[in-house]
């Protein structure tokens, strides 16, 4: 099955949530496990968080927009602001890195998303935003181990 | 959503449930602080059984609580985490502190270790 989608909201917190519940839904037909379910919305979780609090700084009027494809099995989905941008990609990549510790962030998000995802790129220009992008492919499993 | 209290021997415990990401953490971590610096705390077991979703956010609401613990090293438990989520505690360093059992066999724990101080 092939579908395609694109979703745009304005930086505030709670646009998390609806972020992860639209692309929940979106891949449903793709009958994944929970546990697929369960990664594919946490790696939504954290490049939309990263977007709505780094890229914008939660300014509650610019745009993230996020953009899925589904071929067959596989899903692909970027997540782009206009906002701030990284300073530096790789360092930011790093485990336990953060530029917001009193913020509590943890810098556990990009270890998390690689972790999660097939294949993860994040492209940044500072000042002009950043697309993360990833590829996440839901295996056929047997029958009795599907969420129904 | 979290439900918190704090038993007779010092353990709080916070019960959580629905989706714990970085807007939810932001509305729990004053509560949550605020009981531990209300004095008497040793220990917090964070009771995720019915928690629905986290992300990183988890972790730094939890990994937070651990440093406002530590002027009385005070002990953290994570009971019952989704298999999703006990990665994430992986990634993190976390899975030391991670136990699947009761809240009463947690309590049990921490209670015999405070016991030996």
């Amino acid at each position: 099955m092939n579908n395609e989608m694109t979703l745009s909201f304005v930086a505030i917190e709670e646009n998390e949530a609806l972020a992860r519940m639209a692309m929940t839904c979106f891949i449903t037909p793709l009958d994944p496990t929970i546990e697929e379910i369960s990664e594919f919305k946490t790696i939504v979780s954290e490049a939309v968080t990263n977007a709505i609090i780094h890229g914008y700084e939660c300014d509650g009027k610019s745009l993230v927009t996020v953009h899925a494809v589904i071929e067959e099995n596989k899903v692909t989905m970027t997540v782009r602001d206009e906002g701030l941008g990284i300073f530096d990609v790789e360092q930011a990549m790093e485990p336990m890195f953060t530029t917001r510790p009193f913020m509590e962030r943890s810098g556990m998000g990009f270890t998390i998303m690689e972790s999660f995802a097939d294949s993860l790129s994040v492209e940044s220009v500072l000042g002009n935003g950043t697309i993360v992008k990833f590829e996440k492919t839901f295996s056929p499993v047997p029958e009795a181990s599907r969420m129904r | 959503m979290a439900d918190i209290e704090i038993i007779d021997n010092g353990i709080l415990i916070a019960t959580l449930q629905g989706e714990l990401d970085n807007h939810e953490a932001n509305r729990i971590r004053s509560h949550i602080s605020s009981a531990i610096y209300s004095g008497q705390v040793r220990a917090v077991i964070w009771d995720l059984t019915r928690l629905g979703f986290m992300d990183s956010a988890g972790i730094g609401l939890i990994l937070g609580r651990m440093r406002d613990l530590a002027p009385v090293e005070g002990e953290t438990l994570i009971l019952n985490p989704s298999t999703t989520m006990e990665k994430i505690f992986t990634f993190s360093g976390l899975g030391p502190n991670i136990r699947h059992c009761t809240v009463d066999l947690a309590i049990g724990e921490i209670g015999g270790v405070l016991h030996e101080q």
